[in-house]
């Protein structure tokens, strides 16, 4: 919560992060807040615990493009939670609004480059909200420096924390990072180790050939045919039901 | 801090006045001066009131567990950590689309003789729809949910306090441009002209406004994996999630994709022979097509999405090119 002044009768008012207006609880006073002045501190509550965190680290590394039961075989050695920062600025360009996101942090953190504020309730950032036992990773390119050099005129700007978890994990010797997006669930990597489609491919490709080869001689010999069909059916369908259930 | 806020002040009298929301003439209720608002940018506020209980929606969820391929021990093993409402942000834009489409359509045919013969039959179709566009207005992260899918509620501001409201970071000019190219794209498409050559469609945008939309998250979990649903708290139904898919489900579907594909495009051999060639090719394009899409849900039926996640699974062309080396060795190895 922060506090302004009623300009009319100069009581304290609290406001809230997204309050626009808001009426004065003792003159009744209807007050726009201006926010083009100021520069607000932001941060976004984490919705995910650690134990859920990892839930859904364990959920992402089953996805198929994951090497199978990597959600069972990856052995977590790190988990860091974190609020990472981000400037957020609303301006005045060219009679347009534009909202421009820039980094307050320089970071090699796979998908935190790609700037952007995930969804989330913004809360106000002062003394009172209690981090608990996140780090809070400071900015280290000041808010100024782009005041000055960005186009247009300033309607609202901010720094934005946003939590994330980032979970380090080792997978048959190489050491892979994801970062857990807190507010929304979004698992970022930028390389993890892949399934190959191959044997996949090659059961369908394989079920394919011998089907077509067996329809075409069912045309002479249909009953060595259908009994072939019945063959591969089984074959394929045992074969397809291992590679699934053992990556399930 | 104190020029944060600016006081809504009569200039006549100066007395308090207060405005509603959407009103633009008003009469000072001091001196009777009649007062005209302009908000310059103003986008109108609504929010939709909660219809649902965190019950329902744990009630919906669960429903959904039993259908679409999922998991068949996900009702027995799947178990609700979390549950909870939101406030989501949306644009709605209201735009009407006007103009014309010319253009020509082509119809082929053929006659007694074997000939084709190719017809073009001008078209010129006059465009003008109203489209309503709607976009989220917050980074969607993994929520799944990009569009509004209902666009009627009880309104309320009641609830807005009370649910976590998540922010717009978006800007309402980027929206309006993305609406009047949604409104423009969709008012050609909505002419129906195959081919053209000349286009005049414009898009006059009508109202703007910021929709706040009650949305609950539930989490579950299955296996020690977390996964995600969202449910519509206006109408109680699933909006998007993520759910374990079935191994069974995956190999019969391969089996039975095979089976039919195969089968359709050996039948194109003796379609080829007595029929016309071009029909057996269609036939085995057919085939390969229904194996196709076969393989598609085995190789990722393993998890089940539903909503508008973006596709960030997605393979890169040089991974493809890696599993067609490893299965090209694979072959070789059969060879030997």
């Amino acid at each position: 919560m922060i506090t302004i002044k009623c300009p009319k009768c100069v009581a304290p008012i609290e406001i809230d992060a997204g309050t626009k207006f808001t009426k004065c609880p003792y003159c009744d006073t209807q007050i726009y807040v201006d926010r083009s002045g100021a520069g607000f501190y932001y941060i976004i509550d984490f919705t995910l615990d650690k134990d859920a965190a990892i839930g859904t680290f364990k959920r992402w590394a089953s996805g198929p493009s994951k090497v199978k039961n990597l959600d069972k075989t990856a052995s977590i050695t790190n988990i860091k939670k974190m609020f990472f920062p981000t400037y957020f600025f609303r301006r005045h360009v060219d009679g347009k609004e534009k909202v421009i996101i820039e980094p307050a942090q320089s970071t090699t953190l796979p998908g935190l480059h790609r700037l952007k504020i995930p969804a989330g309730d913004f809360q106000i950032f002062d003394s009172s909200y209690k981090i608990d036992d996140a780090e809070l990773m400071e900015p280290d390119i000041e808010m100024l420096h782009y005041l000055d050099s960005l186009p247009g005129s300033g309607k609202e700007q901010a720094l934005v924390y946003f939590p994330i978890w980032i979970i380090e994990y080792s997978y048959k010797g190489t050491n892979y990072k994801a970062v857990i997006d807190a507010s929304s669930s979004e698992v970022f990597a930028s390389s993890f180790p892949a399934r190959s489609s191959a044997s996949y491919l090659a059961i369908t490709a394989g079920g394919f050939m011998a089907f077509f080869i067996e329809g075409a001689l069912a045309v002479k010999y249909p009953v060595i045919a259908v009994a072939l069909m019945g063959v591969t059916a089984l074959a394929v369908f045992l074969t397809s039901y291992k590679i699934t259930k053992e990556a399930a | 801090m104190s020029e944060l806020s600016v006081g809504l002040t009569c200039p006549a009298c100066g007395g308090t006045i207060s405005v509603g929301e959407g009103e633009k003439n008003i009469a000072c209720k001091y001196c009777d001066s009649a007062l005209h608002i302009d908000g310059d940018e103003g986008v109108m506020i609504a929010a939709f009131k909660n219809k649902i209980t965190k019950e329902q929606s744990i009630d919906t969820v669960k429903k959904w567990w039993k259908k679409g391929l999922k998991s068949r021990d996900l009702k027995t093993k799947g178990k609700i950590v979390e549950c909870y409402p939101i406030y989501l942000p949306f644009w709605k834009i209201k735009a009407r689309t006007a103009g014309w489409v010319c253009g020509y359509e082509e119809r082929r045919r053929t006659d007694s003789n074997g000939h084709v013969h190719v017809e073009r039959i001008p078209l010129e179709q006059m465009v003008l729809r109203d489209v309503i566009y709607s976009n989220i207005a917050c980074d969607p992260g993994d929520l799944g949910i990009r569009r509004l899918h209902n666009f009627h509620g009880e309104l309320t501001l009641e609830d807005f306090t009370m649910l976590p409201t998540y922010e717009s970071v978006t800007s309402k000019d980027d929206a309006l441009s993305a609406a009047k190219m949604y409104a423009i794209d969709s008012g050609i498409a909505s002419a129906g002209v195959p081919n053209i050559t000349f286009q005049k469609v414009n898009a006059i945008i009508q109202d703007i406004s910021m929709i706040y939309y009650p949305i609950w998250i539930v989490q579950y979990e299955y296996n020690d994996r977390i996964y995600l649903a969202t449910v519509d708290g206006v109408t109680n139904s699933i909006i998007s999630g993520r759910a374990p898919g079935d191994a069974l489900f995956q190999s019969l579907a391969v089996t039975g994709g095979a089976a039919a594909g195969g089968l359709v495009a050996s039948l194109s051999i003796p379609l080829a022979w007595y029929s016309s060639p071009e029909f057996g090719v269609m036939g085995f394009i057919f085939g390969v097509a229904i194996t196709a899409i076969a393989y598609h849900f085995f190789r990722n039926g393993s998890e089940r999405v539903e909503g508008d996640f973006k596709s960030n699974n997605k393979k890169s062309s040089s991974d493809v090119i890696n599993d067609l080396n490893e299965l090209s060795g694979l072959m070789r190895g059969m060879k030997i």
